[in-house]
């Protein structure tokens, strides 16, 4: 998946197989992936230029979804609606 | 509802399932189901219908699994078969065209070069929402299961009744036409995008 650029201090810019270490990175980031996956995500970073950036940008929109969608408040008659309908079917 | 039938709750147990179980989930279903439709009045059907199923069904739960994973099975599949059936609607995805489309690794990589993740940072809470909402369903669902609602990707292959691997490559594809959705929403509203920092 990727050329032995360690030790060098640089990152190769083009990904060997970009759909699968994409994938890879964002199972990780989703937390999917086992024990070791922080080891394999530090070394992938190191490497890898475009493995690199990938991580970043989808941790960066990962976080603004989490914390910057709308959300919609309940609408209060609901719960006493669905309570009420539950009491009929009992 | 294709879970066995396990055992049967006594009606002490089912109130104390559903109001403990249930019901503390009614904030994140509402959310779903508003993401879907997109109309109040919908979602609030949606919802309820649901619910309903859940406690008409409880002895299909297993107390000690899911709860929130197996409410939004149903409510999904009460979407599926229940809203789009009645909606006059016909699902707008063309999935196989876009699938095969974002299949190419070209895409991937073009569209992760020129959007700057400062620029993600300067984003409204609106212009967010509305890229999400500008994806087609079965890629904004994706979305919505695994980044606002936290599902893991065995939960979602369950809640969404396909395999894991489908799950990871739906999610990836959903992914890339987010982004390239918000590098339209930074390019319109003049953010940078043309260089990574």
């Amino acid at each position: 998946m990727e050329n032995n650029l360690e030790g060098t201090g640089e990152r190769k810019l083009q990904c060997d197989d970009v759909s699968k270490c994409f994938q890879l990175l964002e199972s990780i980031l989703d937390g999917n992936e086992g024990l070791d996956s922080q080891e394999v995500l530090k070394s992938k970073l190191a490497k890898c230029q475009p493995c690199f950036e990938h991580y970043h940008l989808e941790q960066a929109i990962k976080e603004v979804l989490r914390t910057k969608c709308t959300k919609h408040e309940v609408p209060s008659q609901l719960v006493e609606n669905i309570r009420q309908k539950i009491e009929e079917i009992k | 509802m294709s879970e066995v039938q396990r055992k049967k709750y006594s009606d002490q147990e089912k109130n104390r399932i559903f109001d403990e179980e249930f019901m503390p989930h009614i904030d994140s279903m509402y959310n779903f189901g508003y993401r879907l439709t997109f109309d109040e009045d919908d979602a609030k059907d949606l919802v309820q219908d649901t619910y309903l199923k859940a406690y008409r069904f409880i002895n299909s739960f297993e107390q000690g699994t899911n709860a929130k994973a197996w409410l939004f099975r149903i409510l999904k599949n009460s979407f599926i078969n229940d809203y789009r059936k009645k909606s006059k609607q016909p699902a707008k995805v063309d999935y196989q065209e876009v699938e095969t489309y974002y299949n190419s690794d070209d895409v991937d990589y073009g569209i992760t070069s020129d959007l700057r993740v400062d620029s993600l940072k300067d984003m409204l809470g609106d212009e967010i929402s509305n890229a999400l909402n500008s994806l087609a369903v079965d890629f904004r669902t994706v979305i919505i299961l695994c980044d606002l609602e936290g599902f893991t990707y065995e939960e979602m292959a369950k809640i969404l009744d396909i395999p894991i691997g489908t799950v990871r490559s739906r999610l990836h594809r959903a992914r890339n036409l987010l982004k390239e959705k918000l590098r339209s929403y930074a390019q319109n509203m003049g953010y940078k995008t043309d260089e990574e920092e």
